[in-house]
């Protein structure tokens, strides 16, 4: 299987069969990408027209390629996929991106050319990627076969296995265009004839560019191969799932109480919790569980200690944290002793910790950074929150001992959120987040992508 | 299992509740006392034997559930209520014969079972049991085969799971002895294809915290 990976991350020759000259098209605009990303490889470009696109000359005809091509990239209708197919299979091309939809997900007419093409993906020994799939991404090889414009796709190092179009296309934009963490590989899976989520995650499993791996699946194909393989995987690297369709009443018609409890999603739940794989319940916590996992290191477990600005803050948020599963140990003399030292005597300082009236009278800087300190230094607490005042009036700190607390402290996640001006809030976040200090915009996801991986950390450590 | 063999051979669904815990037994899944009774003096000879109180059941091949057929007396004091509901069972349509079992004490009723899905093959299941089933839905399922960590972490899932907690002076309940159910459960499950479904509905916990099968169903695949 690795092999047939390396030929879609790694290709070292590749065709885009639908290839476009006009701006907008799925078959222009994926070439835009492949040249965006500085794809070193060769490409070539298939178009009965014939003539160049971007530069690049257009060969009229599937057979007029060279020999020693790794990747074909399908882009044309439905319809017309097959025969490209077939001609790409007696070219000995062996794998392939279909990415046109129309397939068994429209209607009948669809799952008839859908079957045509499994027939020719058996006879020609072919994996492919999709029908239906917005394309997969390789940052460390600087190739991407999505057609949705994207441009550069930053590099990071974290994967991502969706079963979706949206991810690869609009939430892939969204994350270049508002987050600062980037990917390591990307895969659409479309309609999964060939390649399903329990492939991909074994690839990634191996990958030694994938640190951690999110999903968002709609249904699992081989349930008992993907306990096997995940099983594995999640020992070594922290998987995360998000599959939908959780509230469906599908439930089994049979005989027996134990049947009709079986509705399929507590067979995931049950498969997810056996295989050691964290599920989320948010499509937004996709992203920033990407994020978290992108700057922070795993906890070694779910002590937390918070700073916040506010009494109600410190109460609700310590509420939310009970919620999530996530402890607020007592912090040890030394460290309340040393919160008491920056603090002035009417505050009783305790975990959580209310930085206010040290912020305030000692100045924002002195009194977030002396608190963060303390309780990261605290061997009871296994990551920090702090809820950034920013305003004008309070005066506005330098980032930069956030920066240094994180990376003094490697071992233990700092995340931040903020209180105050909108403004500094993003200017904050514009500075950390490239030094690798994940901020979030409200109070609450910073203790959400925590929880997310204390339990990671869980499942990496189990025993069997 | 001649069991399964002989029921399928006579095109049979299911097992009868007395094979059930036969072959429950038979991977070492407790179960309670009981006997079979073909008449009532036999049956009221069964309950002394056993010691009273005692349950009756009417039982045959077509009677799958019980409760909703008022097939079942409990906590049957005396030899003239075991008589008086022995004859009233006998002419429920389908009863072959009567189950006199022990009647189990303790008040804490769960629920695990064995369910083969065409993807996710056979599956264990546990959850809060008795007459709540079906309202808290609280149930949660393992892929076969089990290890004990995997049976116990389980067990420990459940949103009601404090009920597994000592509780109005009965012990906490016996987790390895309820591990071992589910991991038995999973062994059926994957060691016998024809097994469809199991239910074991309640699995009661006795006061000093172990688990006891009380009533079983075995469903089976109709062979092809």
């Amino acid at each position: 299987m690795k092999g047939h990976f390396a030929a879609f991350f790694e290709p070292s020759a590749v065709a885009v069969v639908g290839a476009s000259a006009t701006p907008g098209k799925p078959g222009h605009e994926v070439i835009r990408n492949i040249v965006a990303n500085g794809y070193e490889g060769s490409l070539y470009l298939v178009n009965p027209k014939g003539g160049e696109i971007l530069g690049i000359p257009v060969q009229p005809s599937i057979a007029s390629l060279p020999p020693g091509i790794d990747l074909a990239v399908i882009i044309l209708p439905a319809g017309d996929t097959p025969k490209a197919l077939e001609e790409c299979g007696k070219m000995g091309i062996r794998h392939a991106v279909l990415s046109a939809g129309g397939f068994a997900e429209v209607d009948e007419a669809g799952a008839r050319v859908q079957q045509e093409i499994e027939k020719i993906v058996t006879k020609y020994c072919m994996r492919v990627l999709g029908p239906n799939t917005s394309g997969h991404t390789s940052t460390p090889h600087r190739f991407t076969s999505t057609f949705f414009p994207l441009g550069k796709i930053r590099r990071g190092k974290v994967s991502y296995i969706a079963q979706t179009g949206n991810f690869a296309t609009h939430t892939m934009k969204h994350i270049l265009t508002a987050e600062h963490f980037g990917v390591a590989r990307v895969v659409g899976l479309g309609n999964k004839i060939d390649i399903d989520e329990t492939d991909a995650l074994q690839y990634l499993g191996e990958d030694p560019e994938t640190h951690g791996i999110i999903m968002y699946l709609e249904s699992i194909k081989r349930p008992r191969a993907f306990l096997k393989v995940a099983r594995n995987v999640t020992r070594s690297k922290p998987v995360i799932a998000l599959k939908s369709g959780s509230t469906e009443a599908g439930k089994h018609a049979a005989v027996a109480h134990t049947a009709a409890m079986a509705a399929e999603d507590r067979l995931v739940d049950g498969l997810f919790r056996q295989a050691g794989v964290v599920r989320i319940w948010e499509y937004s916590h996709l992203v920033s569980a990407g994020k978290a996992l992108s700057m922070a290191p795993i906890p070694k477990g779910s002590r937390i200690s918070f700073l916040a600005p506010s009494g109600a803050m410190l109460v609700s948020l310590a509420d939310h944290c009970v919620r999530l599963g996530l402890q607020i140990p007592e912090l040890d003399p030394k460290t309340v002793r040393r919160l008491q030292d920056i603090s002035p005597p009417f505050i009783r300082m305790r975990n959580p910790v209310d930085i206010w009236a040290a912020a305030s009278v000692k100045g924002v800087e002195f009194g977030y950074r002396e608190g963060m300190e303390a309780v990261l230094g605290d061997p009871n607490v296994d990551a920090v929150v702090t809820i950034l005042m920013l305003t004008e009036d309070t005066g506005i700190p330098s980032y930069d001992f956030l920066v240094d607390l994180a990376r003094r402290y490697p071992g233990k996640p700092v995340l931040v959120s903020f209180s105050g001006d909108r403004r500094y809030n993003e200017e904050c976040k514009a500075y950390l987040e490239p030094r690798g200090v994940a901020t979030f915009p409200e109070i609450e996801q910073p203790f959400e992508a925590l929880s997310i991986l204390a339990k990671c950390r869980q499942f990496m450590s189990r025993a069997i | 299992m001649d069991l399964i063999k002989e029921a399928l051979s006579r095109g049979r669904p299911a097992l009868t509740e007395h094979e059930s815990k036969q072959l429950l037994q038979a991977y070492g899944i407790p179960v309670n006392q009981e006997q079979v009774a073909m008449d009532a003096e036999s049956a009221v000879s069964s309950a002394a034997g056993l010691g009273f109180p005692v349950v009756l059941k009417a039982a045959g091949t077509s009677l799958f559930h019980k409760t909703e057929l008022e097939a079942v007396a409990l906590n049957l004091r005396s030899e003239d209520a075991v008589r008086k509901e022995a004859e009233r069972l006998l002419n429920i349509p389908g009863c072959e014969c009567l189950l006199v079992e022990e009647m189990v004490p303790g008040s804490r009723e769960l629920v695990c079972g064995l369910i083969r899905d065409v993807l996710f093959g056979p599956c264990v299941m546990f959850g809060l049991g008795g007459i709540l089933t079906e309202i808290l839905e609280d149930t949660v399922f393992r892929l076969a085969p089990l290890t004990v960590g995997a049976a116990i972490e389980m067990a420990s899932e459940i949103r009601t799971r404090k009920i597994l907690n000592s509780l109005r002076g009965e012990s906490a309940v016996a987790m390895d002895a309820l591990s071992r159910t589910l991991v038995a459960l999973g062994e059926i499950g994957m060691q016998h294809p024809e097994v469809a479904e199991i239910d074991i509905n309640p699995l009661k916990i006795r006061p000093d915290g172990n688990p006891v099968a009380v009533d079983a169903l075995v469903v089976l695949k109709a062979s092809s």
